[in-house]
């Protein structure tokens, strides 16, 4: 009875153990979940380490994420390897590790007056010209039209409060969920039947639904290597303006490889996630391989869904440091996935830019938006694209373009 | 609970495999803790691991009804739960005004029992079953937000409110697996109710077995370098992953054109069986489909057929 009593005390103590690792590497454990181990462990031969295995990790893990950090705990606590003999090939399976920029990223230096921006939680009945209280007319303008590479760590920090108001903008798409709607093409049978009952049965009023809308996926891919570094930042500002206005934005970062940021703009903290941004190797001055990028944004998260019917926001010089061929058959891809593919160029800003890059010239012709984007006003720009793409389906069938598009010009 | 209509892990296994379904320790272990728990069961991994299968073989294994639900984008009550019969409550309200029946209650009536339509969910709840049905809810990841909330309420309490009728409480739990391909991330309080196993590609002798399991026909030499060969493919960075369900339809079309073993124009011209995109049947074409075959036949497991 008493070694009972002591064998039940080392499960439990064991199942806590588990529990408590499996938390400190962020898998959500919570004591319903040890009280289901210990259940679980009470249905499954005890004398068979793999049934205890499986029994521990139905129970204590719920993501495939959590499976690793479940292994090494378990195998901590047996000192035996796992008897998971399941060839896993998922390639595109573990997304965490690239989320968390390690402890030791360095600060830019640029970013150290960033640290004290506070973005404001953008006000919606707030006027335009509340937001940009405080400073004249003619210093807005003069922001406006700036070219971030120009921008002070100062103005940078000005031009933030400005974008508030633009990054509330997102594109939308009809819901396969209805609402009822005044006018509509498909009758809404339950209320014109509830309607029917006043009339005596008769359906004199015919009730309507119509689709709802939601916003679309967007989708930012921002090129951070050298020569984008002063114009990534303020995107990045602008992304995250986004998200903290409530808008659902997945965002990467484009350099030595393909980093996912979308946690990280999640942040309140805007340097936090400009230093995961550009945490990348910075040894060439320009240019990037922008096809192996998108590689791994249609390998790994297209797969997920994550491009699929999206709005796909490309920030680069298309500086393409790859191989042509590559990027092209990723753009292709890209395209068939995503709903609408635009591309902001911030060179395109300068007059008589012509996308001389062979990354540019060969990518336009699965481009359906390409702005500049070196300015506020090119972001206002950006902000009025999404409010006019179709909530329907695409304009125009993915495909290459004999006529590429053109430029769009912010509004003067 | 009683104790003695459990199945441990070795017995489900064993079950599940005479209704062709070869489960390996750990999802039979998953199995069986489900059932004596009596908890919902999220079943995750890539496209055509088996994991529809799985709970279709568990409903046989347990000789009980499989209620499957669909997910999609926009499934809402009325899709999941119960929708009125319109067009019966119609033609009831003239039916009983062409009678000029002044019937008492007839408005009650209308919005009674005789005119839901029962979709999946009440059917697992308030069906009239002799063992509690196997409740799949496939692809939840493809249903929204809104239908997730929903459906936690209901793994919950599994118990539903219908306004009109009033509260209807299941007697006895169903047996609920649901199944994710991930193409969204799920909600965390959705996971919280539910214990998960991640179904990943089976080793090469599992496959074999289980192509051999499935079709028995099927000659063993055939059976295992296809095995191999889907294995391979695996591995090359394609689209579109192929899974076991892919390795099961090749094999069928090679059977058909009354092969015995892979040969590379069979392979040719059979190879849309696994590969479903245009980029990856070219990925493979330029790798040489020869060679890969040879590989695959060297590679094979030995089979005693």
């Amino acid at each position: 009875m008493d070694d009972a009593e002591q064998r039940g005390g080392l499960i439990i103590a064991g199942v806590a153990q588990l529990g408590r690792a499996l938390r400190e590497a962020g898998a959500p454990v919570g004591p319903s979940r040890i009280q289901d181990a210990v259940e679980a462990l009470g249905c499954v031969a005890l004398m068979n380490r793999d049934e205890v295995y499986w029994a521990l990790r139905c129970t204590l893990t719920s993501r495939h994420e959590d499976i690793e950090a479940f292994d090494a705990a378990f195998r901590r606590l047996v000192e035996q390897p796992s008897p998971a003999d399941d060839i896993d090939l998922n390639p595109g399976a573990n997304p965490k590790p690239e989320t968390t920029p390690p402890p030791e990223a360095p600060a830019q230096p640029q970013d150290s007056a960033l640290g004290e921006t506070e973005l404001q939680e953008p006000d919606r009945d707030e006027e335009p010209e509340q937001v940009e209280a405080g400073m004249r007319w003619s210093a807005v303008e003069r922001l406006r039209e700036l070219d971030f590479a120009h921008y002070t760590d100062e103005e940078l920090q000005r031009a933030a409060r400005l974008m508030q108001r633009v990054a509330r903008a997102v594109p939308l798409r009809r819901s396969r969920r209805y609402r009822s709607a005044a006018e509509g093409r498909a009758v809404d049978t339950r209320r014109t039947l509830r309607q029917a009952m006043r009339t005596g049965g008769y359906p004199l009023a015919r009730q309507w639904r119509a689709p709802r809308l939601k916003p679309r996926r967007l989708v930012f891919v921002v090129d951070v290597s050298g020569s984008m570094q002063p114009y990534a930042r303020a995107m990045i500002m602008f992304l995250q303006a986004s998200v903290r206005a409530g808008r659902r934005v997945e965002a990467f970062t484009l350099g030595t490889r393909l980093t996912r940021v979308t946690r990280e703009l999640e942040a309140r903290d805007p340097d936090r996630a400009l230093r995961a941004a550009t945490r990348v190797v910075r040894d060439w001055a320009g240019g990037t391989r922008i096809g192996e990028n998108l590689h791994a944004l249609n390998e790994r998260w297209g797969r997920m869904g994550i491009t699929r019917g999206a709005v796909v926001v490309i920030v680069s010089d298309g500086w393409e440091r790859g191989e042509i061929a590559s990027l092209v058959t990723e753009m292709q891809r890209l395209q068939r996935a995503a709903h609408t593919v635009v591309w902001v160029n911030p060179l395109a800003g300068e007059p008589g830019y012509e996308p001389l890059a062979q990354g540019m010239a060969a990518s336009l012709p699965y481009i359906d938006r390409f702005l500049p984007g070196h300015n506020l006003r090119s972001f206002e720009t950006l902000a009025e694209v999404f409010e006019a793409l179709p909530a329907g389906r695409r304009t125009q069938p993915p495909g290459r373009r004999t006529q590429p598009p053109g430029r769009t010009q912010p509004f003067r | 609970m009683t104790s003695q209509g459990r199945l441990s892990a070795p017995e489900l296994a064993e079950a599940l495999r005479e209704h062709a379904y070869l489960a390996d320790a750990g999802l039979a272990t998953v199995l069986s803790v489900a059932l004596a728990l009596r908890k919902p069961l999220l079943l995750e991994g890539e496209s055509g691991v088996g994991k529809t299968e799985a709970a279709k073989a568990l409903a046989a294994v347990l000789d009980t009804t499989l209620i499957r639900l669909q997910c999609y984008e926009g499934i809402d009550v009325s899709h999941a739960l119960y929708d009125w019969n319109y067009a019966r409550q119609m033609l009831y309200i003239r039916t009983l005004e062409a009678a000029d029946a002044a019937v008492p209650g007839a408005v009650a009536d209308v919005f009674g029992p005789d005119f839901i339509v029962r979709r999946p969910l009440l059917e697992a709840i308030d069906g009239d079953h002799q063992r509690p049905p196997v409740l799949l809810i496939d692809e939840i990841d493809r249903a929204d937000d809104e239908f997730e909330a929903f459906l936690l309420e209901l793994l919950s309490d599994f118990q539903v409110t219908i306004p009109e009728v009033g509260t209807i409480r299941a007697r006895e739990r169903p047996i609920v697996v649901l199944t994710s391909n991930r193409t969204r991330e799920l909600h965390d309080a959705l996971r919280r109710r539910c214990l998960f196993h991640w179904i990943g590609y089976p080793s090469i002798q599992r496959e074999v077995e289980i192509v051999r399991a499935q079709l028995p026909d099927a000659p063993a030499r055939l059976a295992a370098e296809v095995a191999q060969f889907v294995a391979d493919l695996r591995t090359a960075g394609l689209e579109k992953t192929p899974g076991v369900a892919e390795t099961l339809d090749w094999v069928q079309a090679l059977c058909s054109l009354g092969e015995d073993a892979l040969t590379p124009q069979a392979a040719a011209t059979t190879l849309g069986a696994v590969l479903k995109s245009h980029e990856d049947l070219e990925h493979v074409h330029e790798d040489g489909i020869e060679q890969r075959v040879q590989r695959a036949k060297a590679a094979a497991p030995a089979t005693d057929g």
